[in-house]
């Protein structure tokens, strides 16, 4: 499903992310790429989800391999990719419902279809009763699932996440990461990035270190 | 999903972002309409003149006076000589008693031209010639001022033709105009556009990191940049129009004091078109430039 092959990334300004790595993800998987701050793990995650390219190396995801992959071309396999972001990348000017229908608008989807699917997403993270809030009134947790009902409104093949459970309580953090057991119960090819060994022990999946930049010994 | 529904989409975000500021955009459209009536106006004035001008008979005539003592043996003569000319058109003969009842009836003369004894005014033929050239009525005056019995001949149509000059310039400075005030539109809906993309900025890093293509960014701002061009279009020529319609007013009641009439001529409806529709492409041009310049800043690759 996604493929690292000598993947390297360099930074404008010469800071190296990331030195020859290689990592097989299978379809419906679930791996969790663990390090301390600044291994590389969210740059391994953009690669995944075409936010960046390589430098060097290729990344393939989908059998598509992105390196090739001209703007347009990887713009529309985003729309394929959830993507949990670290710093949620939510719009304040508008309510959770419009949030979580941004990538519905850009895949064209009518406006009672999408208002369907925004609605059973809100359901899934357990914020239907806040539709009409707006994100600012949302404690850090539930900006994080309204982050998560965004990522899966597409329903995509792959669910993408940075450091999901970051500065969460643990009862918070605990109801995230069965959030995303579900979604790879059911087929989702999920990619996350944790350093919270509380977190890795209840997901309970193969896990991918990094450090410096470099896949570190199993 | 086709491309029509993409910018009906497109086309309906455009109004919800005018909407959303409708102080702002009321604003924008003024300026830009402002922008777009001065040229409208001053083609309108142009035209006005230029009506006026039409008025006047502008055929370039070449008058043909006789010696006082031509009989009319001679004035038959002269008529067949110039009648002869390859540049005459037309020849018509005023002999002086016409001339004389002429300036009687047209003029404030009448009581001085009544005290004396004998008609001052010689025979004369108008001529139409078939040229405006100043070397050529340049030859026309030689070889006609060459006939026996011809005393003068006077071609006073250089006036016309100075009319004509300044109205062709009057033509380069409304092109001028045009130029320069359709260039400011582009750069005025460029920069309005360019404050609505940063009023967008996170949505469209967000859109971006969701799938949304460098099209799909680009598009609802064309179509705000091109609304906005077409209403400030419209404004203008209305402003324009209502402008004239009250100048036009006074026009009228000094029009009988003048021997031309002066009247207002609006744009014709095909040019009210070609101003709006041009006003509306503007917009485009300047959103489509902004957006491509911001949209190269936030792009999402590295």
């Amino acid at each position: 499903m996604i493929q690292f092959s000598s993947v390297a990334k360099r930074y404008p300004g010469g800071h190296e992310a990331l030195r020859d790595v290689s990592v097989d993800i299978a379809s419906g998987e679930m791996v969790a790429v663990t390090g301390h701050s600044g291994a590389g793990k969210s740059t391994l995650l953009k690669l995944a989800a075409g936010i960046e390219r390589a430098s060097s190396g290729m990344v393939v995801v989908n059998g598509q391999n992105l390196g090739a992959l001209g703007e347009t071309a990887l713009a529309i396999l985003r729309r394929r990719v959830g993507f949990v972001f670290q710093d949620h990348k939510l719009l304040y000017d508008r309510s959770c419902h419009d949030n979580v229908a941004l990538p519905l608008r850009i895949a064209g989807l009518g406006r009672e279809e999408a208002a369907r699917r925004v609605r059973a997403a809100l359901d899934k993270v357990g914020l239907l009763a806040r539709e009409r809030s707006n994100p600012v009134a949302l404690s850090g947790g539930e900006q994080q699932r309204l982050c998560i009902a965004r990522a899966i409104v597409n329903r995509p093949s792959i669910l993408i996440a940075d450091e999901p459970t970051g500065n969460l309580d643990a009862d918070y953090a605990r109801a995230i990461v069965d959030l995303f057991v579900s979604f790879n119960q059911v087929g989702v090819t999920v990619l996350l990035s944790t350093h919270d060994e509380a977190s890795l022990g209840r997901l309970g999946c193969r896990r991918v270190a990094l450090n410096g930049g470099k896949l570190a010994a199993p | 999903m086709t491309w029509a529904r993409l910018h009906l989409l497109a086309l309906a975000e455009a109004m919800r972002r005018f909407a959303a500021q409708p102080l702002a955009s009321g604003f924008s459209i003024v300026v830009l309409a402002i922008a777009i009536a001065l040229p409208v106006i001053a083609a309108m004035a142009l035209r006005s003149v230029g009506a006026a001008a039409a008025g006047i008979d502008t055929d370039p005539h070449v008058n043909v006076y006789l010696a006082l003592d031509a009989s009319d043996e001679d004035v038959k003569r002269v008529g067949e000589a110039l009648k002869a000319h390859p540049e005459a058109a037309q020849v018509r003969f005023i002999p002086r008693a016409q001339a004389l009842a002429e300036l009687k009836a047209t003029s404030h003369l009448a009581e001085i031209l009544a005290t004396l004894d004998r008609n001052p005014l010689p025979h004369a033929y108008t001529v139409r010639v078939r040229t405006t050239a100043a070397e050529r009525v340049g030859n026309l005056r030689t070889d006609w001022s060459k006939i026996p019995k011809v005393d003068q001949v006077l071609a006073d149509f250089e006036w016309a033709g100075r009319l004509g000059r300044w109205v062709r310039f009057g033509n380069r400075l409304l092109a001028a105009a045009w130029l320069l005030l359709g260039g400011a539109v582009a750069f005025i809906v460029g920069h309005l556009i360019r404050l609505q993309v940063l009023t967008h900025r996170q949505e469209i890093e967000v859109s971006q990191l969701m799938g949304a293509t460098a099209a799909d960014v680009r598009r609802p701002f064309l179509h705000h940049g091109a609304v906005q061009g077409f209403l400030a279009g419209g404004l203008a020529v209305a402003l324009a129009s209502g402008l004239a319609a009250w100048t036009g007013y006074e026009l009228r009641a000094l029009t009988p004091d003048y021997a031309m009439e002066l009247k207002v001529v609006f744009l014709p409806p095909m040019e009210t078109l070609t101003v709006v529709l041009g006003a509306a492409g503007l917009g485009l041009a300047g959103a489509w430039i902004a957006v491509a310049r911001e949209l190269k800043r936030f792009s999402v690759k590295a």
